[in-house]
């Protein structure tokens, strides 16, 4: 499997301006294929010009943008020929009905048979839980059906790529987790690139995180890693008794990076950067048995998204690129 | 795109690509909904009544006066209703967003362009042309007979959607150049109404404006006239009628250009 093969999206140093605004500053992505691809980053991110630039509704005031290893710009149609895309409020032609629709859409990918497109408008209806409204005219449609409807349509084809954006955003709490377990099942068949604010979400289905803020990637890489955290691996202590002598043991510890001290209720909590994760693990807390104090809570500080979101959203770190 | 074995994939590459589809569904927007019968009633309708009051009124104008009223009737007030129905045609796919959906499609632009020029010629040559004129010329034929030559109402009406082409790609130009209604629906209104004012003028303008394809300009008959009266066309009508396609083409063609470079 070439490089090429490897990713289904790839872009280098993708840019756009608007007038004198700069909506996106050289994106250099890279999506795995058959991985579910989180698009993360506050309101005027760029996340929607940056789906706009895969899809070609817009073009690239510099660098350029390759999906199944083909220029977005100069195989716009190739390529959404094997792409789905729900935008993020999906407008259809009112006129239509949600049936309409979906064989409206489908048309543009199957000259026929017209028994098996039925087929698979009825299956999409039914994934979305719109049978029941099928011949009633979009025009009477509230929010939360259009996106459903949204979410139907750009499955149709059963795409290579689905690119979602903000695929939860006006469903309730039940929408959402119908969306993302769908999203979960069709990892098998597609890649899925999302766009969202909704970090539990990505949390939760998520494989490969990016970060945008400003038009600008901060962070980038597999969720696990972001989660770890750009501090490093920390450990948290609360203890009691000799707390001094303690600290002084685990400073002369070769793979202790940093330890600091807090004072908490009766004893003190100690939060422990370390440089060597094994070597940690395998020791720290024998030391601190061993020494003299009672050790009362240990645990691996865990991240949330939501704290590597703020962190570098708000203190604009760039992590895990 | 697995899962898909039991379909019979579009392959179709180049500008072509969706443009099938596309033409299907603006024919179904126009004759799938109400819009073609309203518009039959509307224009078809307003024909009726006037052509027929006055017609069948003991003090009847002349032949030739009730082919006047049905060529305005015809030719100059659909018109005003093409360019209602066209500012919408892209301006409102624009601004609503349905553009940018289908464009996510494999659809290309000019085949967009093109299916909403041809599904909303069909129905404008239906519902604005053949229906209103078969009421109003059936009415003089009855009133009048032996008056109207056949080959000549449908010459007249050929020219009469000629005329409407005129505006239908105007608007439809202008609605890749702005994406505000205002200008889309205003231009060719200001043209449709102030082109007697603009010919007075500057009498050359007569060569790249529609008028005189309906209306008398001075003491000349309209080439509409001229072919309902069955008698041979001038040169210079012929080459005004050759002046108006090309200029629907090249709005047509323009209209291509700017929408290839729009960003949605």
């Amino acid at each position: 499997m070439s490089l090429s093969d490897r990713y289904v999206i790839e872009t280098h140093g993708l840019s756009k301006t608007y007038k004198e605004i700069q909506a996106l500053s050289s994106l250099d992505l890279k999506v795995n294929h058959n991985s579910i691809f989180g698009f993360l980053g506050p309101n005027g991110a760029g996340k929607t010009t940056t789906i706009k630039l895969l899809l070609g509704l817009t073009r690239p005031t510099a660098g350029s943008a390759t999906i199944f290893g083909m220029d977005s710009v100069s195989h716009s149609v190739e390529i959404r020929a094997r792409i789905g895309y729900l935008p993020q409020e999906p407008h259809f032609y009112e006129y239509m009905t949600a049936r309409e629709t979906l064989r409206f859409t489908a048309q543009f990918f199957f000259k026929g048979p017209k028994k098996a497109i039925e087929q698979r408008v009825d299956e999409m209806l039914a994934l979305v839980d719109l049978d029941d409204k099928a011949d009633r005219p979009i025009k009477t449609f509230s929010g939360g059906e259009r996106q459903r409807l949204g979410i139907a349509q750009a499955q149709v084809n059963y795409p290579d790529l689905l690119i979602l954006d903000e695929p939860a955003a006006s469903l309730d709490p039940l929408g959402r987790r119908d969306v993302l377990e769908v999203m979960s099942k069709l990892r098998k068949y597609a890649t899925i690139f999302y766009s969202t604010h909704i970090l539990d979400d990505v949390q939760r289905v998520s494989d490969t995180v990016v970060i945008l803020n400003q038009g600008k990637l901060v962070a980038q890489g597999p969720i696990e890693e972001l989660l770890a955290g750009s501090e490093g691996v920390i450990y948290i202590v609360h203890l009691k008794g000799d707390v001094d002598a303690a600290l002084k043991i685990l400073q002369s510890q070769p793979w202790v990076g940093a330890v600091k001290a807090t004072q908490h209720n009766e004893g003190s909590v100690f939060q422990v950067s370390v440089t060597d994760p094994a070597a940690a693990e395998a020791q720290l807390l024998k030391l601190l048995v061993n020494g003299p104090v009672v050790v009362t809570d240990f645990h691996r500080k865990q991240y949330e998204l939501e704290d590597v979101f703020m962190q570098v959203v708000e203190g604009g770190q760039n992590v895990g690129q | 795109m697995s899962g898909n074995e039991a379909f019979e994939l579009v392959t179709e590459r180049g500008w072509t690509r969706g443009l099938g589809n596309m033409l299907r569904s603006g024919l179904a927007r126009w004759f799938k909904t109400r819009s073609w019968w309203a518009n039959c009633l509307i224009w078809g309708g307003m024909v009726l009544v006037i052509i027929g009051a006055l017609a069948f009124n003991p003090q009847a104008p002349d032949v030739n006066e009730l082919m006047m009223v049905t060529l305005v009737f015809t030719g100059l007030f659909p018109a005003v209703g093409v360019i209602i129905l066209m500012q919408d045609a892209i301006v409102g796919e624009k601004r609503e967003g349905t553009a940018a959906w289908v464009l996510s499609k494999p659809l290309t632009r000019p085949a967009l362009i093109l299916s909403k020029v041809i599904a909303n010629s069909l129905g404008v040559l239906l519902t604005m042309v053949i229906v209103p004129c078969a009421i109003g010329f059936t009415i003089i034929a009855i009133t009048h007979p032996a008056m109207l030559v056949p080959v000549g109402v449908l010459e007249a009406m050929g020219v009469i959607f000629i005329n409407h082409l005129f505006f239908l790609s105007l608007t439809m130009m202008l609605g890749t150049f702005f994406d505000s209604r205002a200008p889309v629906v205003g231009i060719p209104l200001a043209i449709l109404f102030l082109q007697q004012n603009l010919i007075g003028v500057l009498p050359a303008l007569r060569f790249i404006l529609p008028w005189s394809l309906i209306i008398p300009l001075g003491t000349t008959n309209p080439l509409t006239l001229t072919l309902l009266e069955g008698t041979a066309p001038q040169s210079e009508q012929l080459t005004i009628l050759l002046i108006i396609v090309i200029e629907s083409i090249f709005f047509t063609l323009m209209a291509l250009w700017r929408f290839n470079r729009q960003e949605f």
